[in-house]
């Protein structure tokens, strides 16, 4: 297992693109998430343009326990930048017949599709103890009274997150299974969401909704939003879903599994 | 030295209609050089794909060393198909450390391999600034790396300059010196007959002939003759053992019957008392051989 990460590692760590766009995702991830209070700031002092003050201290955004799902669901937007760099790495492989030579090699073909899913959970991993440092960094130094059982609330949102990086990110690659070349397949992920929306619109007419609207999780691009709800309309003094649902999670998992395994049998049957 | 290594049994693959092999049987025993001829399209490829296992099959089955085949056999055999295939991005040097973790050998082989193929000097420089005859070099030493007892080589002088050309058979011919089997896909008949010990004849999928190379042109025989002599070909065609009798360039080529060899003819002339300035022994050519079971199947 790790000799097959080391493999796919290898091909990545010399490829300049590789390390651009990782260090773009990292980066920004890190400076968005952390610079919510001077974004609250900047509303502020907007809003005082037009003579009306708000106080943004009563905004708890970087406050335990609130912060965990507040930043988690704003790094979730940036999941798109890491899965381009999975589309890459696999249309690569296609485009140089590297996977080619790699199967003539000894490498099985479970093996290939293998070393890209350890990777893809390498990448993952990566995102979620970024996340969970910025989180703790940025929560110590905002929340005015720490309680430990604050912080401890909301972890959950880590699990989450994790799924919701890694189920993306395995629909990337086999996106990129199938469609084989990076521009195309890059296009098709930006337009996923849309797709699966406007497919949703026309099943689910308001008179079907009643019905048959709880089908409406088990979308593959719905389940993995799911995981993480938009926390900020609970600012609004709107009722939100604070916590992990049991059953999205669920759902995202068997959506992750079978992915992977979609990639793995097209690459099974394919002549390459 | 008679082991058997590849053994091939109907093997068939259809594209749709087409059928690229079909019912193919072979067999390759340790330490043959075994040639792979076949116009553009008679399916060399497509056999070598299913062998390695990149192409699936349709029906029919082969064995490695007496195995079915799975992807740690194939860590066995050091193979190119068609062209080289490498990651661009990095350097020869990184390339071959991939190709050794994939196959599961010892990177410190990589230098002797790079030696074999002369591009220690180019190792840190990135592939895709290697010249053509660059990229084959280095596809044979990553076929090497592994120290594999089975080379596999697909056209490994395909779109390379003259020179090229002979400094890769000098490589094919050392490695084959080492006691190592090399099967080698070819449409070049020159290349097969200057280094292979065996060959087969492929053509639309089917296989129309497989034997040792020795045994090419035996039997019939053509003799260059030159003298200088005015009544040579009158003379010639005296001799007993003359067949078809043809002028090129000055020169005589003269078929002999069955039995009759270039010494009886030598000695006829001479006790005719014209010697010779000229005298060949011409066997029969793959490529003629090659062009004849092609026409025959026809």
């Amino acid at each position: 297992m790790l000799h097959l990460l080391k493999i796919d590692l290898k091909k990545m760590t010399s490829y300049r693109t590789f390390w651009v766009i990782c260090g773009l995702y990292f980066v920004t991830l890190a400076f968005t998430t952390a610079s919510g209070m001077e974004i609250l700031k900047w509303i502020a002092s907007k809003f005082e343009d037009f003579g009306s003050s708000v106080n943004i201290n009563r905004i708890p955004l970087y406050h335990f326990p609130d912060i965990w799902q507040n930043l988690i669901w704003v790094s979730g937007l940036f999941k798109l930048v890491l899965s381009v760099m999975v589309v890459i790495s696999i249309t690569n492989e296609y485009q140089y017949r590297t996977l080619r030579q790699n199967i003539i090699d000894g490498m099985s073909r479970w093996e290939f599709v293998l070393s890209k899913v350890l990777t893809n959970l390498l990448l993952s991993v990566m995102s979620v103890v970024m996340l969970m440092l910025i989180t703790m960094v940025t929560g110590l130094i905002y929340t005015p009274e720490l309680v430990w059982a604050d912080i401890v609330v909301g972890t959950e949102f880590l699990l989450a997150y994790f799924l919701e990086v890694f189920a993306f990110l395995s629909y990337a690659l086999m996106l990129g299974v199938f469609v084989q070349r990076s521009g195309l397949t890059i296009v098709l992920l930006m337009l996923s969401h849309m797709i699966e929306a406007i497919i949703k619109l026309n099943l689910f007419r308001e008179s079907l909704k009643p019905s048959i609207g709880w089908l409406e999780q088990f979308f593959p691009l719905q389940a993995i939003t799911n995981l993480v709800p938009l926390p900020f309309a609970r600012y609004a003094f709107q009722e939100i879903q604070d916590y992990v649902s049991f059953t999205a999670v669920a759902i995202a998992i068997v959506w992750a599994f079978l992915f992977n395994y979609f990639s793995y049998l097209k690459l099974k049957k394919a002549d390459i | 030295m008679s082991e058997v290594v590849l053994s091939i049994q109907k093997l068939t693959k259809n594209f749709g209609k087409l059928c690229a092999v079909n019912q193919l049987d072979l067999e390759v025993k340790r330490g043959q050089v075994f040639g792979m001829l076949g116009p553009n399209g008679s399916g060399k490829t497509t056999t070598l794909g299913m062998l390695m296992g990149v192409t699936n099959p349709t029906s029919g089955s082969f064995t490695w060393f007496g195995e079915p085949a799975t992807n740690l056999t194939r860590k066995k055999i050091g193979a190119v198909l068609e062209h080289p295939i490498f990651y661009p991005y990095l350097s020869g040097q990184k390339n071959l450390e991939l190709n050794a973790m994939v196959k599961g050998a010892n990177p410190a082989n990589i230098p002797k391999v790079l030696d074999i193929v002369e591009l220690s000097d180019r190792k840190e420089d990135k592939y895709k600034t290697y010249s053509l005859g660059m990229k084959q070099r280095l596809a044979i030493a990553s076929a090497l790396v592994s120290d594999p007892i089975i080379l596999i080589l697909d056209e490994p002088t395909n779109g390379l300059d003259p020179m090229g050309i002979a400094e890769i058979r000098e490589i094919v011919k050392r490695i084959a010196a080492d006691g190592k089997t090399i099967i080698l896909a070819s449409h070049l008949l020159d290349e097969v007959q200057k280094v292979c010990t065996h060959f087969a004849v492929l053509r639309k999928g089917k296989l129309m002939h497989s034997g040792p190379v020795d045994e090419v042109g035996k039997g019939e025989e053509t003799v260059e003759v030159m003298a200088y002599h005015d009544d040579l070909s009158v003379l010639l065609q005296e001799f007993v053992g003359s067949g078809a009798i043809k002028k090129e360039n000055g020169v005589f080529q003269v078929m002999m019957k069955d039995g009759y060899h270039s010494q009886d003819l030598n000695k006829f002339l001479f006790e005719k008392g014209i010697v010779t300035s000229h005298l060949i022994t011409k066997k029969k050519s793959l490529e003629k051989q090659f062009l004849e079971i092609l026409s025959e199947a026809q």
